[in-house]
């Protein structure tokens, strides 16, 4: 658990699946979530912490969403970009995470 | 012997007698007649061959004794011969060389003389051969296939195998890697869907959800946005259908939007309306069959529709929108009408002001019987703050300045499309009578004037407009295409004048084909000074004096600006654009410029 007085501005932040998965992933890749964004920015818990809890999120999608956002960090210059692989199985779910973690298309915004 | 041909010396003088050959070939055709086995002399190396297909069959189909005994004393023969050319194999040259280069193993070399023997002996293409798997004689090709077991297959025997065998086929040619993308993404530009960086994962969720739609049962409780987004995606794949409907269909839903109806029946849509008695908004695209029955159906339920939108539904006859309007009326507060040859008319107009007390939107697009007396009609609805027309029938400009009269105060759309006679009257009717449009288009007219243009947005009461498009409206002269003495369309002044008055709020502009807009009109609206935050898609095509210089002081003036279109700008030649815009149309082999490197 991350105690170090600094974590609220670390280069890594975590975040917890409900089952309790702690995944450790590089800050400015999770921005790319506005509700991730508005949560480290806050002045509550998470903000100085770096520590988001997703009751909601199951692990083996939070794992997905984890590499998705290294898979957005990785390519968000290029223009050319690979589809990422989503398994079917997860599809709805990671729709449903997706959608709560507000990762819409630029379209909308 | 007789006198011998060149040939025959030729022949004879490398060990090879004609006259054996034609011996030969007599005693296998006389084999070939009794027995369908009988082996082949193309040369000494194919009898070998031939000789070892022959034994194969021998052991694979039992035969009569005779025959059998007769078969196994020439197969006795021939496969003395093939020993004898392996040993020779083996001593060749070409063998030792080959065997050098593998290790050294008395097994070994036995099997790769015997390779190098089959590779030697195979027929080549064009001669005669039986087939190693039913015995029937057959022309080798360089498509016959070889047997499993040695030997070569006739074309419907080769196909059988190919059947059996699971030999993953070849997928038709792709075009794969950076070309791809490429192809891809210009597609994606002119699409108008092209974002740089990676797409969003909700995005990538919806395209593997489309692909395999057939899995999924039920939506579950997903958001109505994702939904809608879930329903473009299927409709744009063509996959809606009986079947997948019903994903969308629950008793619950409010609204149910069908982006694509043509593979959907009558029936389906009689379901929508049995599952869902709380619909509020429908729409349908290529809705071919919501006919008469549909209508009926819906006339007999207690469903009050707000949002009707109908795309392409021909078979709805001029009684039944008579019917549905006066019946249905009263909760609607957007019709929308798209391509319907006849049977939506003036008459269904012009029930609409009395049937539909709260109809707010109303969109009437390419109906052939909608006429000025309709648009007559439409100006009693006091209620209207959105509307659009884009009708096939030529409407006199004094129709529209009346419309504008009655209802131009609170109108806050106006979209007049391929009106070829709107006149400086309808924009003068615009400029008195409007005062809260956010929407402005009118396109396609070659009568309405600069000055025109320039009166309407000089000192107009009205607030800035969001979203303009006078497409196309210039000067049509075959003859002297070149002049423009009387100021037709949008020129300098008007455009100058629209940038002063909407400039600042403005997020879409269209003056595609407004090609007498100077140079100097451009320098000068978007001069350095001059900022537009709000404006994210141009799209200035056809605008003959658009330079290099203009579109960078485009993009210097437009902080957001996302898209800019200069299809047919000829004068636009090397273009440094900025990271982040698209630059569409540019005259070169490129075409499209995106996101260039440039801070």
């Amino acid at each position: 658990m991350a105690t170090n007085t600094d974590a609220g501005n670390s280069k890594y932040v975590t975040l917890v699946s409900s089952d309790n998965y702690e995944f450790v992933v590089l800050r400015e890749a999770t921005l790319i979530s506005p509700a991730i964004k508005s949560m480290l920015l806050s002045p509550m818990r998470e903000g100085q912490t770096g520590r988001c809890v997703f009751p909601e999120i199951h692990g083996l999608v939070m794992e997905k969403i984890v590499e998705y956002f290294h898979y957005w960090y990785k390519n968000r210059d290029k223009t050319v970009v690979p589809d990422m692989e989503i398994p079917v199985d997860l599809c709805l779910e990671l729709l449903v995470a997706a959608d709560f973690l507000g990762l819409d298309s630029k379209l909308l915004s | 012997m007789g006198p011998q041909s060149a040939l025959t010396d030729f022949l004879a003088s490398h060990n090879i007698s004609a006259n054996q050959i034609r011996l030969d070939a007599e005693a296998r055709r006389r084999a070939a007649g009794q027995n369908p086995d009988g082996s082949p002399v193309e040369g000494t190396e194919v009898v070998a061959e031939s000789a070892t297909a022959a034994v194969e069959d021998e052991t694979a189909s039992p035969e009569p004794a005779g025959r059998r005994r007769r078969a196994t004393v020439a197969a006795e023969e021939k496969r003395k011969k093939e020993q004898k050319l392996i040993d020779k194999i083996k001593a060749s040259k070409k063998f030792q060389k080959r065997k050098r280069n593998d290790d050294e193993d008395s097994d070994y070399e036995d099997d790769l003389a015997r390779a190098i023997f089959q590779e030697r002996s195979a027929p080549l293409p064009g001669q005669m051969e039986n087939c190693a798997g039913c015995g029937k004689r057959f022309t080798v090709t360089t498509y016959s296939r070889n047997a499993p077991d040695g030997g070569l297959l006739c074309s419907p025997c080769g196909k059988e195998l190919a059947k059996t065998e699971d030999v993953p086929k070849k997928k038709p040619k792709r075009i794969s890697g950076a070309l791809a993308g490429r192809r891809q993404v210009q597609s994606n530009i002119l699409d108008g869907t092209f974002y740089p960086g990676a797409k969003s994962l909700m995005t990538l969720c919806i395209e593997t959800l489309a692909k395999n739609i057939d899995l999924a049962e039920d939506l579950g409780d997903l958001p109505e946005p994702v939904i809608d987004k879930i329903a473009r995606k299927l409709s744009k794949h063509r996959l809606l259908n009986t079947s997948t409907l019903s994903l969308f269909i629950q008793p619950t839903v409010e609204q149910i939007y069908i982006y694509d109806c043509a593979k959907l029946t009558a029936d389906d849509f009689v379901r929508v309306f049995q599952t869902a008695p709380n619909l509020k908004k429908i729409k349908a695209c290529n809705a071919i069959h919501f006919k008469d029955e549909v209508m009926d159906y819906l006339l007999s339920r207690n469903i009050n529709l707000e949002d009707f939108y109908l795309h392409g539904a021909n078979l709805v006859s001029e009684a039944k929108w008579k019917e549905f309007l006066e019946k249905k009326g009263k909760p609607l507060r957007s019709l929308k009408v798209y391509w319907t040859d006849k049977h939506f008319n003036d008459g269904s107009l012009a029930v609409l002001p009395t049937a539909c007390p709260s109809l707010e939107r109303l969109k009437v697009y390419h109906n052939q019987r909608v006429t000025g007396d309709g648009v007559k009609d439409i100006a009693k609805i006091k209620t209207l703050r959105h509307l659009g027309l884009d009708l096939r029938e030529p409407v006199h400009p004094d129709v529209f300045v009346g419309l504008l009269a009655a209802i131009g105060k609170d109108l806050e759309t106006l979209s007049l499309a391929r009106m070829p006679d709107l006149d400086n009257s309808v924009l003068d009717a615009i400029h008195n009578r409007c005062r809260s449009l956010r929407k402005l288009r009118l396109t396609d007219s070659d009568t309405i004037t600069d000055q025109g243009f320039e009166r309407l947005f000089k000192d107009w009461d009205n607030k800035e407009l969001f979203f303009i498009d006078f497409q196309k409206c210039r000067q049509l002269d075959s003859v002297k295409p070149r002049e423009n003495p009387n100021g037709i369309g949008l020129c300098s002044k008007g455009f100058t004048a629209l940038m002063e008055h909407s400039g600042p709020k403005l997020r879409h502009l269209n003056v595609h084909g407004c090609r007498n807009i100077s140079a100097a009109a451009f320098e000068e609206v978007f001069a350095a000074e001059k900022v537009y935050p709000g404006l994210r898609k141009l799209e200035i095509s056809f605008c003959e004096e658009v330079t290099d210089f203009i579109v960078g002081s485009i993009f210097r003036s437009c902080p957001n600006l996302r898209e800019l279109n200069v299809f047919g700008c000829m004068k636009v030649k090397d273009v440094k654009v900025p990271r982040g815009k698209i630059l569409v149309g540019v005259p070169n082999a490129l075409g499209m410029v995106i996101d260039g490197d440039d801070d």
